[in-house]
């Protein structure tokens, strides 16, 4: 056993730590307080990129190299960007959440056409994974975009809805299905270009947190692609290899999520922490003992997902570590920032406190990228055959 | 034994719920927006009687107590908690001023914040007595109103009223925006009003978490009755949201929370309107509705996955504004400190005969 922090990973982190708290914290109380997502010209962007973020992790020509320990690399550079802000991260430029499913299943070709550009951005780019719908979230395989073939292209028809980074993005990868009747089987992802003809009706909602970036709805109406769009081409394997391969894109970013979510309740935990100290209450017991804890379950939590991180860098399964990790990080994060606004009191009733927008934030992780009570259908599968 | 309601709280209940629907329901985002629910709607909670259910006979009031203002409070706020504090302009300073004193302090209070546009009395709960003679200062981080014509400041056996020199700041607020939101501050101020006596100021906290406490039954059954209603319509893997076990099971125990505290808050307000002490049950009332809110409004949202996130639906607000509403009355600790000590010193709660200890 080892719980010490690669140095490299240490310097990575602390590395986050200053640009977090120089520009990710400010720019995200900045949307917040706006209520709307950052501009695609806000200079945050173009310093983000100056640093070294928005690119691939693709190396063109080259099978992509897997450093070791990767995941519980990412895992503490996740937890660091969340605890200064999760919105801002996930606003970041950069190829996102299709980038996964495009290394594991896409051309050569693909990869130079989509990720290329990410290489060596000129400006910051953003591509993003559309995969919900108005009428279905959880229930992924019941979605009811569709793709037809019509001579040299697709056609795609359908809506989507809560997707990040949609109407900023450089293409889409959509999720459709070639026959609703066939459920999962028949589901493949295709690359939608920003500017299709049949690609738009951009809308960008209101929500409740994570501000920073945009969730947007849209629509396909007789969207004409070219047939070379559709992920990994013709000759991927037909059964099922669409819908899992959409899926691999959330499985691989579960303990990834749970750590944002620690990141998160990390904040709130140092807020409350803070204000106890600088206000004497850290001297009465019933304050003390709910943030022993609150830090003590953030601490476990964080574990959780170091594990997951570690399997996957062990190369062994983690199904159910995965989910736990997911699962108990945003709820945990939640309980923190809950703590938080009990403890900061009438503070925390004014709208500009960290800790308000903390609580309204992580509400989200139990939501995105499978719902906490999606994890525990999960974890129930594995663990007492709940049947499908 | 009687868990039913008499015939004329019953009346109330409709008139109540008749009025949410029809002038609050549906206008929550916009009197969140404009954070002023506006004068023909103050006119109209006036004109139905709902604006003086406990005021005293001698002043044209109803002269009802505790519960009937519970029931009515969790009627409105079920609509739009924002517009409900916003609507009743003293709020639970009317408390202090009929506990100490009676109709005469109310009647003052009320021409305090009479006048064409909205005013409105603050009340601070504080854990020790201020000394009379002493000019007040004071720093409230956030109260849920804009204009402010007095602040009652309520301690464990006296109380005050200041009326001058009540300085305030707007503030985008956490949630309550329908009834504004600032900052108070009391530079030095002097009390225009003061009041001892220990058992008047205990049954004037005992009020006011209740009254605080309704407030949050009506947002936890708004929460409640939104997500488990949208869950018998959301259909996946093939089947109502609802009838998942897992979200069954969570608007199952979502509903039991809302039952419990409801029950809670009934009992302490009927004591308190028997004139007994319900010092430890209006406070563990209060705990209850805080503890329900911590996570019956997540639920709500997570109840409607994505589209709970988004400020389309009203369980995003609901969640807020539970939140907020936990921090009045005193607030979380203050009950719990309360509750607390009446376990070391009063008579133990659940006991219907001699407790054990006790018994000769
Ligand atoms: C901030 C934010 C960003 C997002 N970004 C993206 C994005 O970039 N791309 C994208 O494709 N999507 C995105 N989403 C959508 C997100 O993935 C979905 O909201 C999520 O999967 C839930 O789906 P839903 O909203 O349709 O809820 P539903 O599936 O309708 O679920 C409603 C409720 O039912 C519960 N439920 C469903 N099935 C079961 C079951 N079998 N047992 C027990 N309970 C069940 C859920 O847990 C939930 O509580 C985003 C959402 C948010 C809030």
């Amino acid at each position: 056993m080892d719980f010490s922090i690669h140095p490299e990973t240490q310097e990575a982190v602390e590395a986050v730590r200053d640009w977090g708290h120089e520009a990710m914290r400010p720019a995200g109380l900045e949307a917040d307080r706006l209520g709307s997502p950052l501009p695609v010209d806000h200079p945050y962007f173009q310093r983000s990129l100056e640093r070294g973020d928005g690119r691939t992790s693709w190396c063109p020509g080259e099978s992509s190299p897997v450093r070791r320990g990767a995941a519980v690399h990412a895992m503490w550079l996740a937890e660091e960007g969340a605890y200064w802000d999760r919105g801002v991260m996930v606003a970041n430029p950069g190829p996102g959440l299709p980038e996964a499913s495009v290394l594991a299943r896409g051309t050569e070709e693909q990869k130079e056409k989509y990720l290329g550009p990410f290489v060596d951005p000129d400006r910051p780019r953003w591509a993003c994974f559309a995969m919900t719908e108005p009428s279905a979230g959880s229930d992924a395989a019941a979605i009811q975009t569709t793709a037809q073939k019509d001579g040299d292209a697709w056609v795609l028809n359908g809506a989507k809805c809560f997707i990040g980074g949609a109407s900023r993005s450089d293409w889409l990868l959509v999720q459709a299905t070639l026959d609703i009747r066939q459920g999962r089987n028949a589901q493949r992802s295709f690359f939608v270009e920003q500017g299709t003809p049949g690609l738009g009706n951009f809308k960008i909602e209101k929500k409740m947190g994570l501000k920073a970036y945009e969730s947007t709805s849209f629509t396909l109406q007789s969207c004409r692609i070219p047939l070379e769009n559709l992920l990994g081409g013709e000759s991927q394997p037909k059964s099922q290899a669409g819908f899992k391969t959409a899926m691999q894109t959330f499985n691989a970013g579960r303990p990834i999520i749970g750590a944002m979510a620690v990141g998160m309740g990390r904040a709130a935990l140092d807020e409350s922490l803070h204000f106890a100290k600088e206000t004497g209450l850290i001297k009465r017991e019933r304050i003390r003992d709910r943030i022993e804890c609150m830090s003590r379950k953030l601490r476990s939590a964080r574990l959780i997902c170091l594990r997951a991180c570690w399997l996957v860098d062990q190369k062994r399964p983690n199904v159910m570590e995965a989910s736990m990790a997911k699962a108990l990080g945003a709820q945990v994060s939640q309980q923190a920032a809950g703590l938080g606004l009990e403890i900061l009191g009438q503070v925390a009733g004014t709208g500009d406190h960290l800790i308000e927008k903390l609580y309204r934030d992580t509400k989200a992780m139990d939501i995105v990228e499978g719902t906490g009570q999606i994890q525990r259908v999960i974890m129930a599968r594995q663990l007492v055959g709940l049947p499908r | 034994m009687d868990f039913g309601i008499e015939d004329e709280l019953h009346l109330l209940v409709e008139t109540a719920a008749l009025f949410g629907a029809q002038q609050l329901a549906g206008q929550e985002r916009m009197h969140e927006q404009q954070r002023s629910i506006g004068n023909a709607l103050h006119r109209a909670y006036a004109e139905i009687g709902l604006a003086d259910l406990e005021t005293p006979e001698s002043l044209d009031g109803a002269a009802l107590g505790s519960l009937a203002k519970c029931i009515v409070n969790e009627e409105l706020a079920a609509c739009d908690v924002g517009a409900a504090i916003a609507l009743d302009r003293l709020g639970p300073t009317l408390y202090p001023a009929l506990e100490f004193e009676g109709a005469a302090a109310v009647a003052r209070l009320q021409a305090l914040c009479d006048g064409p546009a909205p005013r409105r009395a603050i009340l601070i709960h504080e854990e020790i007595d201020r000394d009379p003679g002493k000019p007040i200062s004071l720093w409230v981080d956030w109260v849920p109103a804009d204009e402010i014509a007095g602040v009652m400041l309520l301690g464990p056996t006296r109380a005050c009223l200041v009326t001058e020199g009540i300085e305030t700041r707007p503030l985008h607020a956490s949630g309550l925006r329908a009834s504004g939101g600032c900052s108070l501050h009391l530079a030095s101020a002097t009390a225009a009003e003061q009041w001892t006596g220990p058992d008047a100021a205990s049954r004037a906290h005992a009020r006011a978490r209740l009254w605080v406490a309704s407030m949050m039954l009506g947002v936890l059954r708004a929460t409640c009755e939104f997500s488990r209603l949208y869950a018998g319509q959301r259909e996946a893997f093939g089947k109502p949201i609802a009838h998942h076990q897992g979200l069954a099971f969570l608007i199952v125990e979502m509903n039991m929370a809302l039952e419990a505290a409801r029950l809670l808050v009934h009992e302490a307000a009927w004591r308190l309107d028997q004139g007994e002490d319900a010092t430890l049950e209006s406070a563990s009332a209060l705990v209850e509705c805080i503890e329900a809110a911590r996570w019956v409004g997540p639920s709500g949202v997570q109840i409607l996955g994505g589209h709970g996130f988004m400020a389309d639906y009203p369980v995003e607000k609901h969640m807020r504004e539970l939140r907020t509403l936990g921090l009045m009355g005193g607030g979380l600790d203050a009950a719990l400190e309360t509750a607390g000590r009446q376990l070391e010193t009063g008579v133990p709660p659940l006991n219907i005969t001699t407790p054990v200890g006790e018994r000769k």
